[in-house]
């Protein structure tokens, strides 16, 4: 039995831990005042880059490499917390910032004194009008106790964090649309380059941070690097020579919803597996696993064949899949995959942004397809096309065969494809909105298409058994992902 | 200089010239909607998308390939690379527009752009206009996948002259842009989201507008839409555009000079719409040139000269109306005759007026008239002047260009005039009132020669009354207010039997003995060149399409 390993969370439960006091009394600070006591900003840079900080908020983009991009010599720069979670199926910063903002506040003044950022904007979601009076709360309290404002701790640094709460929209947790509907502009993602880094808030370099991420940075400098990174499996990147240390570390703050009995917020070390992680949520509730979104809903889903992946940046890199923001949603044999997407796509098309075009009119005409198929007017029509897979060079492509498809099926795949094309990874929109919409539609549609298939042929959503839902993967180039070159996967 | 491979190409290009710009100088189009040179880049309607080439990461030195992302055309520009980052050791860029990658782009975004477009292009006035079937015509997929409802939004009245089709457009958000950035004035703006964004002004819950798209540069957003969603209520269902003939002329509206391009049929004057000049206009025009032009259509138009005859105006012959004229000029002394030019008229105009007054009358006594002062406005990238004549700095040097010329202007003239047994007035001021000092003036003058576009308050005091004609009539030159020398050009031809104005004075001189004799308005501006200071390179050949600046 997987044990929980909890950091940030270690001290969620205490009575009143929202409040200056009790946190004080559990270490709270005290890895601040360790930071500007022992370290210079340039060290604690340099430990977060040590320790293999990842990005929580779903891109997992190695934290000390955004901050080295950060030019240090331009004034002002702008933190910038990004607390609108909105994916659909996470759920862990609510928790953080309801009972223990105060820990958030630390990785903030951490992160600050590292990158000698005097602003500090958290960007709530509005919905969180909980999170967002409790972290208020413990804004003033530091106020009070001098850990924020001018001269913090007596370190001549000037500290100040503003509350800033959304209006209610899933594409400003991008962090340009972030950065927009912060400067009071319509929440529309920018085109980069230019990087927040370089330019971001008021076009000033920013540091644009998940609530989770900062808040790994209190128990890295407390703990120290070498403690942190004895968490997690670190894999070797062969592409590069010599190879590359790859590495995962530290905790993940799992968010586990749907089919599993005991559905809540779990930290875990990262590279649990699927099956270890439906056992620490209390089990599955039902008879089988059929499917797991392993990063919110924009991940492509997993098959029960491949329940043995590690949930790590990774692994599901490898597996064509993400991490995300850790949002894992099981669903067993009872649920209908062309529901389900058609759930995810109603969503997406109500919260495409409509700044750009493939993404403006692709994604309500991915829904309306889908809808047509769980309304049962799916067209009967078959096309003839070509059949792409594992070619005979181990690298996907077009086999040479060809295959019957029902017409829709192909339109649904064709049209997805054509916003952000997910087997060669590039899309045509200005922000990875495109693929989050894609994704989802392609992998869904091409590992259970006998789903889809049954619904078109029936005039009505069938849910098959298990095994004749799933397309196996030695059938399905959705299982492989192209642009990672093949000797990459066997590494361990 | 940036040294690029542009598909196949090796060009040159300015340092910051992006791949869209390049790509137009060297004949190769790459499409896009959301890009207008004259404002910003948001690249958001992603047709523009063309192949970048790079090194290739984690291949050996010097190895390049295309980039991973296509990249928008629009925001990728070009500039001098250090010899160490040279592509194949000599280009700064190397970019594809044609490869089967981009083409399949383009096909995926237009047919994205089509799904909800209603196809009226029957019944829409930008066909044969439309970026949207130009582009579908040559990119794009040659039919449609797309079986689903299509969103309906409604259609808007924004403003005095512009409405929006909402369901042709294609929310490439250049309106809004130059409502922010060139007018400042932001009436426009977006409003839902996703599939469901809308071009709006601002309206109350009820949807009565609060601010309507009024700006004198509003017409502006019809020019720049890139299909039929904004149409100006003045051409709506006029004409089809392929119908028209085009002239390249400049605006008489007021002393900026915008290049303008005029669209006529035989029978008058359809469209005026701007024509880009870096220095002068960019790529604008404001409302009150574009929709001045009303009165050249005018069925009041002076077609046959007038006499005074018991104190009614009545049409005659131009054989009588010179005649009575040139009676009434050899009785009287050079002192007694006051010859004015127009600022509405052009520089060949005003010449041959002034050598009709200084060669043949022997008078040096000349003045300006034109359109009364209006307001200035401006705007952040643009100004509307004050002076609303297209032509009052030439008219002034060249009335004034021979020797002993007095050219007056104001209150002086009117006491001039007041004092006058003979007046030749040229006017050609459309909607020209008269203040109660020029009225008073002219009703003292024995004789008044009105040469005139429309009937006015300066011909009702007339004795004889010559049609005139306007600037869509006739060719020649305006200076602006800057000293830029630009070419008007003859579209149609003048009403009835209203003839150029220089011809007219032409006729009077040579009634009078005079040798004057223009063929053309080429051949006077030679003779400008030749005798007016700072004009000697003002010829038709050198201005072209794009004038030249006098020193």
């Amino acid at each position: 039995m997987v044990q929980e390993r909890q950091i940030l969370y270690e001290h969620l439960d205490v009575p009143n831990i929202n409040t200056f006091d009790v946190f004080r009394q559990h270490e709270g600070y005290t890895r601040f005042e360790k930071a500007i006591a022992e370290y210079q900003p340039e060290e604690i840079a340099q430990m977060v880059w040590d320790a293999g900080l990842k990005g929580r908020g779903g891109a997992g983009f190695s934290t000390g490499e955004k901050w080295s991009f950060v030019p240090r010599d331009i004034e002002p720069r702008y933190l910038c917390c990004n607390a609108d979670e909105s994916e659909p199926g996470t759920f862990s910063n609510r928790y953080v910032l309801e009972k223990n903002p105060h820990l958030l506040i630390e990785g903030i003044l951490i992160c600050c004194y590292a990158m000698g950022i005097e602003t500090t904007y958290v960007y709530i979601r509005g919905e969180f009008t909980l999170g967002k009076k409790m972290l208020d709360a413990a804004i003033k309290e530091a106020y009070e106790q001098s850990y924020l404002g001018e001269n913090v701790r007596d370190t001549g640094q000037t500290i100040n964090i503003y509350t800033h709460p959304g209006a209610g929209a899933y594409i400003c947790g991008e962090e340009t649309g972030l950065i927009e509907s912060l400067e009071g502009k319509r929440g529309q993602p920018r085109n980069k380059p230019p990087f927040p880094a370089v330019q971001g808030v008021f076009m000033k370099p920013t540091v644009v941070q998940n609530v989770e991420t900062l808040c790994n940075l209190p128990f890295i400098v407390g703990n120290g690097v070498e403690w942190y990174t004895q968490m997690g499996p670190t894999y070797a990147d062969t592409r590069k020579d010599p190879p590359e240390p790859d590495r995962n570390t530290g905790t993940k703050l799992y968010c586990i919803s749907g089919d599993v009995n005991e559905p809540g917020v779990y930290e875990l070390e990262l590279g649990l597996t699927c099956t270890e992680l439906i056992e620490v949520a209390g089990g599955l509730r039902g008879e089988e696993v059929k499917a797991v979104i392993p990063g919110g809903s924009s991940a492509p889903i997993l098959t029960h064949y491949e329940l043995d992946t590690r949930l790590d940046f990774t692994s599901l890199t490898l597996a064509k899949s993400m991490l995300g923001s850790g949002g894992i949603i099981v669903m067993n044999e009872t649920r209908n995959i062309v529901d389900c997407l058609l759930n995810i796509m109603k969503f997406y098309a109500h919260e495409s942004c409509g700044q750009c075009t493939p993404c403006r009119w692709g994604t309500p005409w991915v829904r309306d397809i889908v809808q047509r198929i769980a309304d049962g007017e799916g067209r009967q029509t078959t096309i003839t096309r070509p059949k792409f897979g594992i070619t005979e060079s181990g690298r996907w492509g077009d086999t040479g065969e060809t295959e019957e498809i029902y017409e829709d099926l192909d339109l649904l795949e064709n049209v997805a494809n054509n916003i952000a094309n997910v087997d060669t990874m590039t899309w045509n929109t200005i922000c990875v909105f495109g693929i989050a919409v894609s994704w989802p539609a392609v992998s869904y549609m091409r590992k259970f298409r006998p789903e889809f298939e049954a619904a078109i042929r029936e005039g009505k959503l069938v849910t098959l058994p298990i095994a004749e839902a799933t397309v196996p993967p030695e059938e399905n180039y959705a299982y492989q992902q192209r642009f990672i070159p093949k000797e990459f996967a066997d590494l361990e | 200089m940036a040294f690029i491979k542009l598909n196949d190409l090796e060009i040159e290009v300015e340092d910051g010239t992006n791949i869209v710009e390049a790509a137009r100088e060297h004949g190769i189009e790459v499409p896009h909607y959301c890009y207008h040179p004259g404002l910003s880049r948001p690249a958001n309607c992603r047709m523009c998308l063309v192949e970048p080439y790079g090194p290739i990461p984690g291949a050996p030195p010097g190895t390049i390939g295309p980039a991973r992302q296509l990249a928008t055309g629009c925001t990728l520009s070009v500039r001098t690379a250090p010899p160490e980052r040279k592509l194949e050791e000599k280009y700064d860029a190397i970019v594809q527009t044609d490869s089967p990658r981009v083409k399949k782009a383009r096909e995926d975004i237009l047919e994205f752009l089509l799904v909800h477009h209603p196809l009226d292009c029957p019944v829409c006035d930008q066909a044969g206009e439309c970026d949207l079937q130009d582009f579908s015509y040559r990119h794009g997929h040659d039919k449609s996948r797309y079986i689903e409802v299509k969103n309906v939004p409604p259609k808007k009245d924004l403003g005095p002259d512009v409405l929006l089709y909402s369901t042709r457009c294609i929310v490439c958000t250049r309106c809004i842009r130059f409502c922010d950035e060139v007018s400042g004035s932001g009436e426009l703006g977006l409003i839902n989201r996703g599939s469901h964004d809308e071009i709006d002004i601002p309206r109350s819950h009820e949807g009565t507008p609060i601010q309507l798209l009024d700006n004198k540069l509003a017409g502006n957003v019809v020019d720049i839409c890139p299909v039929g969603a904004l149409i100006s209520k003045d051409f709506l269902f006029k004409s089809r555009p392929w119908f028209m003939e085009r002239a390249n002329s400049v605006c008489s509206g007021c002393s900026v000079g915008c290049n303008v391009t005029v669209e006529y049929k035989a029978d008058g004057l359809y469209r005026i719409k701007p024509r880009f000049h870096e220095d002068i206009n960019q790529h604008w025009m404001c409302d009150d040139g574009r929709l001045g032009y009303h009165y050249v259509n005018s069925d009041d138009r002076l077609q046959l000269p007038q006499k005074r005859v018991d104190g009614e105006l009545v049409t005659t012959q131009w054989a009588d109306a010179l005649t009575l004229i040139t009676e009434n000029l050899s009785e009287v002394d050079a002192t007694d005759i006051v010859v004015i030019g127009s600022a509405q008229g052009t520089n060949e105009d005003n010449y041959v007026l002034q050598q009709f007054a200084h060669d043949v009358l022997k008078t040096t006594q000349l003045g300006l008239f034109g359109q009364l002062h209006g307001e200035e406005h401006k705007f952040p990238q643009f100004t509307i002047e004050a002076d609303k004549n297209p032509n009052t700095v030439g008219a002034r040097t060249v009335l004034g260009s021979a020797n002993g010329n007095v050219v007056l202007e104001g209150d002086e003239l009117w006491e001039k005039v007041a004092g006058a047994k003979v007046v030749y007035l040229v006017s050609g001021v459309p909607e020209r009132s008269l203040e109660n000092a020029e009225r008073e003036a002219l009703e003292k003058v024995d004789f008044l020669i009105v040469q005139d576009v429309l009937p006015s308050a300066a011909t009702e005091l007339a004795d004889v009354v010559l049609p005139g004609t306007t600037f869509a009539e006739k060719d020649g030159t305006f200076t602006n207010s800057t000293g830029w020398v630009q070419r008007i050009r003859k579209t149609i031809d003048p009403p009835g039997e209203a003839q150029v104005d220089w011809q007219i004075t032409q006729q009077l001189a040579k009634r009078l003995g005079s040798e004057i004799d223009y063929h053309f308005a080429g051949e006077i501006a030679l003779a400008i060149a030749e005798n007016v200071p700072g004009y000697s390179d003002a010829t038709h050949q050198n201005i072209g399409d794009a004038g030249i600046k006098l020193d």
